[in-house]
């Protein structure tokens, strides 16, 4: 009799809990639910739909529409690869994200061995390494824009031609080409901070006897670096380049604010932005950023499954 | 005279030589390397903020202003001015969008932290997993459900869905409650809860036990979590260049790209705006750089 009653109250005690927990939660669960995890199940609905913006009023109405959605966005010649001077979205966002991303470990790679040695002031320093990743993205791409100016006046057209690099002035951001390398750049220049303070991190937690054991076996710097720093690092390594990776195939601002998606630069949450905020074809918008999402997911999979695993 | 001046120089690259080894030189060439690539950017923006008109438009660029003049300021600021931008009120739209933005982040992400960091309960960790899946969303792909869902609700009850500073911040909120939750559940975890346990059993209830203990031991990381989630609301983008269609109602970021845009490029005055949205954030990350750079991590790495 006694030992029921306990149980009962312990069972009501943890069901107060969980209860309590739900209440606890629930102002953040309802604003993730609402407004991120509903909205992604909605676009899916939405890439099925006629949606423009006369729709809009009453968007759960709109008629069904099929694969239409789909069928203009794989048909739309933006989005094809055509020839190597036009490469399509696809291509472009490949190349871009793979190639900044590469950019941006390396570079993040080199600062933190640089800021993994004691010197002085190294702590003001490797918060100076940071200012490119925390700054507003607008004003350092403006910034970036006003530096490579096609005019006469631009700085990067006088320094190259004070070095006599270049004849005439270019205009480096509304050139084929350059302007995809420009970009490319200036995403390793604003993300090697957080490639950076990631894999520095990992290099601080490196037992120092391993460096040690190796020097008393009479290893130089480029076999210590070789055969200890870099395996205990390739783990971080992977998983920062994984993340900003995805990072930068779903990024928006960066490219938008630099070029506009021009010349060669076109990537696709650009395309996604054109259809569904340009021409208001919201269907064929979404029916773009589900092809992205199943592109990332893809490239997840194979990656965690792959790359990760070997690792281990 | 020449002998002598051989002389002195092979001193010189004599003690450099002796003070500086190899490994030490390229250690100080990549670094110089480095400093110059992230500082001059910096260096371009605040200078270029301090010229007149014809310092920006001369033949070749002004390394530095002839004096510190304030012409880009004045447009931004002074009413007189003949294409005053009144930027002043877009800074307060910034400031009211960030701060609260931040602040029912921090809030809510308390409760929500300390529930799953506290408690066991169905569902949990499905919960905390969702939160991790928002890190691979791409914001683009949400932008588009959320301009139709809201303009739905917005024509059924009523209110607008442009031009509505409250509708920008419940927007900014499913950006950064999920990097603050995962933030604060991971940091109270760390704290040992013998304490909350001791008053739990003197009769303490859960919100006093929050707002006594638990919130007074993690004030570093509410204060990382709070600059984190304000800096996302200042510098975000996207969802306010959609969202804002009145001058009045733009946030910084989207005057800024406004000024850039005009027919008469002023880049003195974007490069005088930029430097205004830029200071207060690198200010606050000096100051608080140590809370910070772990909340960076700890925002990029599982566990």
């Amino acid at each position: 009799m006694k030992n029921s009653g306990r149980k009962g109250k312990s069972i009501t005690l943890r069901q107060r809990e969980e209860r309590l927990a739900w209440r606890l939660i629930a102002p953040t669960a309802i604003i993730v639910l609402g407004l991120v995890l509903f909205p992604a199940i909605f676009n899916v609905w939405i890439s099925f739909h006629k949606v423009n913006l006369g729709a809009l009023r009453d968007v759960f109405s709109a008629p069904f529409n099929g694969l239409a959605n789909y069928k203009n966005v794989l048909n739309d010649f933006s989005f094809k690869f055509q020839n190597f001077q036009n490469m399509g979205v696809v291509v472009t966002s490949i190349i871009y994200s793979l190639a900044s991303t590469i950019l941006t470990v390396l570079l993040g790679l080199g600062a933190a061995l640089l800021l993994n040695r004691p010197f002085k002031g190294r702590g003001l320093t490797r918060a100076v390494f940071l200012f490119p990743y925390v700054a507003p993205i607008v004003s350092v791409a403006f910034v970036w824009r006003w530096i490579l100016d096609p005019r006469q006046s631009g700085v990067m057209n006088d320094v190259l031609m004070k070095l006599g690099v270049i004849d005439m002035p270019q205009a480096y951001l509304s050139t084929r080409g350059l302007a995809l390398l420009l970009v490319i750049i200036f995403e390793a220049w604003r993300y090697f901070p957080f490639a950076m303070l990631m894999i520095l991190a990992r290099l601080q937690a490196i037992d120092d006897a391993l460096y040690e054991a190796a020097e008393v076996d009479g290893a130089n710097t480029w076999q210590k670096f070789m055969h200890i720093t870099i395996p205990e690092l390739r783990y971080v390594l992977g998983a920062t380049f994984l993340l900003r990776l995805l990072w930068t195939f779903n990024k928006f601002d960066d490219i938008f604010l630099l070029t506009g998606g021009g010349f060669g630069t076109k990537v696709l949450p650009i395309l996604t932005y054109e259809f569904s905020f340009k021409t208001f074809n919201f269907g064929k918008g979404a029916a773009a950023a589900m092809l992205q999402l199943v592109l990332v997911l893809a490239f997840m999979l194979v990656y965690l499954k792959f790359v990760m695993k070997e690792e281990d | 005279m020449t002998n002598m001046n051989t002389q002195k120089k092979q001193t010189i690259f004599d003690y450099l030589a002796a003070k500086l080894s190899l490994k030490q030189f390229i250690f100080w060439i990549v670094l110089i390397f480095f400093l110059v690539g992230i500082l001059f950017p910096f260096y371009w923006m605040v200078s270029s903020s301090f010229k007149t008109y014809a310092e920006i438009g001369g033949r070749s660029p002004v390394y530095v202003p002839s004096e510190l003049r304030l012409d880009a300021y004045r447009e931004l600021f002074d009413p007189a001015h003949p294409s005053y931008q009144n930027f002043g009120r877009n800074i307060r739209n910034s400031v009211l969008v960030s701060v609260p933005t931040a602040l029912i982040a921090v809030i809510l992400s308390i409760l929500g932290a300390y529930a799953i960091a506290r408690f066991k309960f169905k569902g949990r960790d499905a919960l905390l997993n969702g939160v991790l899946l928002i890190y691979l969303f791409p914001g683009v792909l949400l932008i588009i459900p959320l301009f139709a869902m809201l303009s739905h609700f917005a024509s059924m009850f009523g209110f607008e869905v442009q031009d509505n500073l409250v509708v920008l911040v419940i927007t900014y909120l499913s950006q950064t409650l999920p990097v603050a939750l995962y933030m604060l559940t991971n940091y109270f975890r760390t704290i040992p809860d013998e304490i909350e346990q001791a008053a739990l059993i003197d009769g303490c209830s859960h919100m006093r036990v929050i707002t006594k203990i638990t919130i007074p031991l993690s004030v570093p990381a509410l204060v990382s979590v709070f600059i984190y989630t304000f800096m996302i609301a200042w510098n975000e983008f996207l969802y306010a260049f959609i969202f804002l269609n009145s001058r009045n109602l733009f946030t910084m970021p989207i005057q800024i790209n406004t000024i850039f845009n005009d027919p008469s490029p002023r880049p003195h005055v974007v490069m005088a705006a930029s430097t205004i949205m830029t200071l207060p954030i690198i200010i606050l990350f000096l100051s608080l750089e140590k809370f910070l750079e772990k909340g960076l991590v700890a925002g990029g790495v599982k566990g």
